[in-house]
């Protein structure tokens, strides 16, 4: 499913946005804004799972689109987050700017970072891709351990305070949320938009077929580069929600372990769906503060599920609603051979399932 | 469509049904009122300082046992203690998760630890957001944490310039160094142990031939070496773990003839143990720390070793975050004792003033709190030697009494610091 037909009938337009994946959307929307009147403590609800889901998924979210749309696996998505928070850092806090403009140079700070990256990695594709991003962001990880002057090296940039942008007061914790809220979904808006517009179109082409989009007459890199850059760009936004909720900028922020858990958020939400990411970033976040809770071995836990996630719902979590739909449906088999989004895998695997049900 | 839009439709209410029943299910495990004290402890559990968890849990078994209770909890006049653990590895990152987790989910009235120095100074930011609750710190280090200004953080050992306190003058007046060259790893623990030497060697005279940072994990140091001046008469190596282990073996390859000075972290177990051929290189270097030399024996000292390799997962003898866990858990006992487990309000201000007013004889020497709620105790300087059967171990030099707090904190520094 790596491409999309944009809708074509005006008469039907409202109908045509009736889709699943619409209603998935609306459902985890609503979810996400009651989320703080249905928690009991939303002082550790808000910020421990709350805005960690939305800023890890908004991260996330720009390496699904890469692989989704671009058909590149970027392991820097993490860094570009991490550079607009130093930039927060850096302008609000090492330079005493006000806010709002560091969070605007921050921004684009990131997104040419992602730029940069881009044209030095964009005639790679596949592992060489996947390398060389995953050594770009070691590099930066360097430098931010040891660049004092800017970085303060180890010891990062702290304290950096949620600040009152005047119209919204950050420091107030479910305010805080909901700007993030905010961000998390006008990111989503924006990839959305892009996979439907004609740059988005083309882009899928050239995922699709580099050679023939080429030879009609596109400049492959260069709307690779522009793909990397928007990516970069959500990247950094999720990086003002990181910044803001940890208060603080220091190299774990770029870390290996940081951009893995970026990858392990993706793949168990679902590496080709765009709002998934975000079911992938609560399981997360819900496993970094309850794991413990269970077993002195949290860690082996948390690498269970991951496993579990890859051989049960290889599409991720998202996966899942098709797997239940198969589970409950009477053309089981029918439907698994026509079947939609998910692998080969997971519909035998449903349909297996299914088999097992009607023996019963 | 119809039937498209019903098909659909069956996973999305599955999604949001779960979803739901998640939300709920977690909710209702949050908190609960109760008369008793919950401690939240902080350790490291995974990362290279994972044994941190074991550590602290020996500590406070040994400091719980004598009341009765267990490293889950007592009682103290008829308020019961639960102590909960939450494991970090080490990072600033964890840390903040674990501390709003015991404080917002657990709902602890006091929050002890953390073990490394990046999870201290964003546990005193933390602190500083939630003055209702008072930190007593484990066994984070950095210079800057009671500088901060958080009136409910309690810090009952040294900070790492402060295990550095004396070194230098024995360096520059009893070993006669002076000139010195400064290797150390390019964090924040080693610029405020380096700093705290190198304070005091300058005052006393001495001078700076160089300083080279590295990163920690480095391995080779062979053009570090060549780079030491002929006119060095010691090098510092403010190295820890594998890292010091690697520079003593390339030490006697390269054939380095000056005598070392180690950081607080230095010459621990690791380093001495790993390899006998360093002894050339190895003996006759100084170091300072919290921790006393094998041949040190106050009774307190001799009543804790005792305990502690009684607990389970303990080392053969205890090592220094087992030591400042214990002394800064005990702190925390007996001022509970003192107000008789009452904790006053508003913001616990009876077990603060306890705290504050605490002078007790811990196995390492008196110990009692400054103005900044930082504690003032004994120092150790060591010295390895070489034993009757070729291992290298320690011999204690001197206890450097009332050891109080600088008012600086130290950045990368090249020279001495300003």
């Amino acid at each position: 499913m790596s491409t999309q037909t944009p809708s074509s009938s005006t008469g039907s337009r409202w109908k045509s946005w009736i889709t699943a994946q619409n209603i998935v959307v609306v459902v985890v929307l609503l979810l996400a804004l009651v989320f703080p009147l249905v928690v009991d403590r939303p002082r550790f609800w808000l910020p421990n799972i709350g805005v960690r889901t939305l800023w890890m998924g908004t991260i996330a979210m720009s390496l699904v689109f890469l692989n989704r749309y671009v058909g590149l696996l970027s392991l820097a998505q993490m860094t570009f987050a991490g550079i607009c928070s130093y930039g927060v850092g850096y302008f609000s806090v090492t330079m005493g700017w006000p806010i709002i403009p560091s969070i605007i140079l921050s921004l684009g700070v990131g997104s040419l970072a992602g730029y940069v990256t881009a044209l030095i990695a964009v005639r790679t594709k596949a592992i060489y891709f996947m390398m060389i991003t995953l050594a770009l962001s070691q590099v930066f990880y360097s430098w931010a351990s040891q660049a004092i002057e800017v970085t303060n090296a180890r010891r990062g940039i702290a304290p950096i305070p949620r600040p009152d942008l005047g119209f919204v007061n950050l420091n107030d914790i479910t305010t805080f949320y909901y700007f993030a809220l905010f961000l998390a979904v006008l990111s989503y808006a924006i990839f959305r938009y892009t996979a439907k517009s004609q740059f988005g179109l083309a882009i899928q082409g050239i995922k699709d077929s580099p050679e023939r989009m080429s030879a009609l007459g596109y400049n492959v890199n260069r709307y690779r580069t522009a793909a990397l850059t928007l990516a970069a760009f959500v990247a950094s936004i999720g990086g003002v929600i990181l910044v803001f909720d940890r208060n603080q900028v220091d190299p774990s922020f770029v870390s290996l372990d940081a951009t893995l858990n970026i990858l392990v958020v993706a793949v168990v939400g679902g590496i080709g769906s765009l709002g998934g990411v975000f079911i992938g970033g609560f399981v997360f976040a819900m496993l970094q503060n309850f794991a413990q809770d269970f077993t002195d071995r949290y860690m082996t836990l948390t690498g269970l599920v991951f496993i579990g996630v890859l051989l049960f719902f290889p599409a991720g979590l998202v996966g899942l609603g098709p797997i239940i739909r198969r589970l409950f449906s009477k053309r089981a088999k029918t439907s698994a051979s026509t079947g939609s989004s998910e692998t080969p895998i997971a519909a035998r695997r449903a349909g297996k399932n299914n088999k097992k049900g009607q023996h019963k | 469509m119809k039937s498209l839009l019903k098909k659909r439709l069956l996973p999305v209410v599955a999604i949001a049904a779960t979803a739901g029943l998640v939300l709920s299910g977690c909710s209702a495990a949050g908190g609960g009122e109760t008369k008793e004290i919950k401690i939240g402890v902080l350790a490291t559990d995974k990362g290279n300082l994972a044994f941190g968890m074991d550590e602290a849990k020996a500590a406070i078994g040994v400091s719980m046992a004598a009341i009765g209770g267990t490293i889950d909890g007592g009682e103290i006049d008829g308020v019961p203690i639960t102590i909960v653990y939450e494991g970090t590895d080490g990072t600033s990152a964890s840390a903040q998760t674990a501390v709003k987790k015991l404080v917002e989910n657990d709902g602890v009235d006091i929050v002890f630890g953390p073990v490394s120095g990046d999870e201290g100074e964003t546990v005193v930011q933390y602190a500083l957001t939630t003055p209702e609750v008072t930190y007593v710190n484990g066994s984070a280090s950095p210079v800057g944490m009671t500088l901060a200004g958080a009136d409910n953080f309690f810090r009952f050992h040294g900070d790492s310039a402060m295990w550095m306190g004396g070194l230098g003058d024995y360096a520059y007046n009893e070993k006669g160094y002076k000139k010195v060259y400064a290797i150390a790893e390019d964090y924040s623990f080693p610029y405020d142990n380096a700093g705290g030497f190198f304070s005091e060697f300058c005052a006393a005279g001495g001078d700076v031939t160089g300083n080279a940072w590295v990163p920690v994990g480095t391995t080779d140091y062979s053009s570090i070496i060549a780079q030491i001046p002929a006119d060095t008469d010691a090098v510092y190596v403010g190295l820890g773990g594998a890292d010091a282990a690697s520079f003593l073996s390339q030490a006697v390859t390269a054939g380095v003839q000056k005598p070392l000075i180690g950081g607080t972290i230095a010459v621990d177990t690791t380093a001495l143990s790993g390899d006998a051929n360093i002894a050339e290189v190895a003996v006759g270097t100084i170091a300072g720390g919290p921790v006393p030399g094998p041949d040190y024996d106050s009774p307190e000292w001799q009543t804790f070793v005792a305990e502690y390799v009684k607990q389970p997962k303990a080392f053969p003898s205890p090592s220094i975050f087992s030591i400042l866990y214990y002394n800064s858990f005990n702190s925390l006992l007996l001022a509970l004792q003192e107000v008789k487990g009452q904790l006053g309000s508003p913001d616990q201000k009876d077990l603060r003033a306890a705290l504050t007013a605490l002078e007790w004889t811990s196995p390492t020497g008196p110990i009692s709190l400054d103005g900044n709620r930082q504690a003032i105790v004994d120092n150790f300087l060591i010295e390895v030697v070489q034993g009757a059967d070729g291992t290298l171990t320690t011999k204690q030099i001197s206890q450097t009494s009332g050891v109080a707090q600088g008012t600086k904190t130290y950045d990368r520094f090249e020279g001495c610091p300003e």
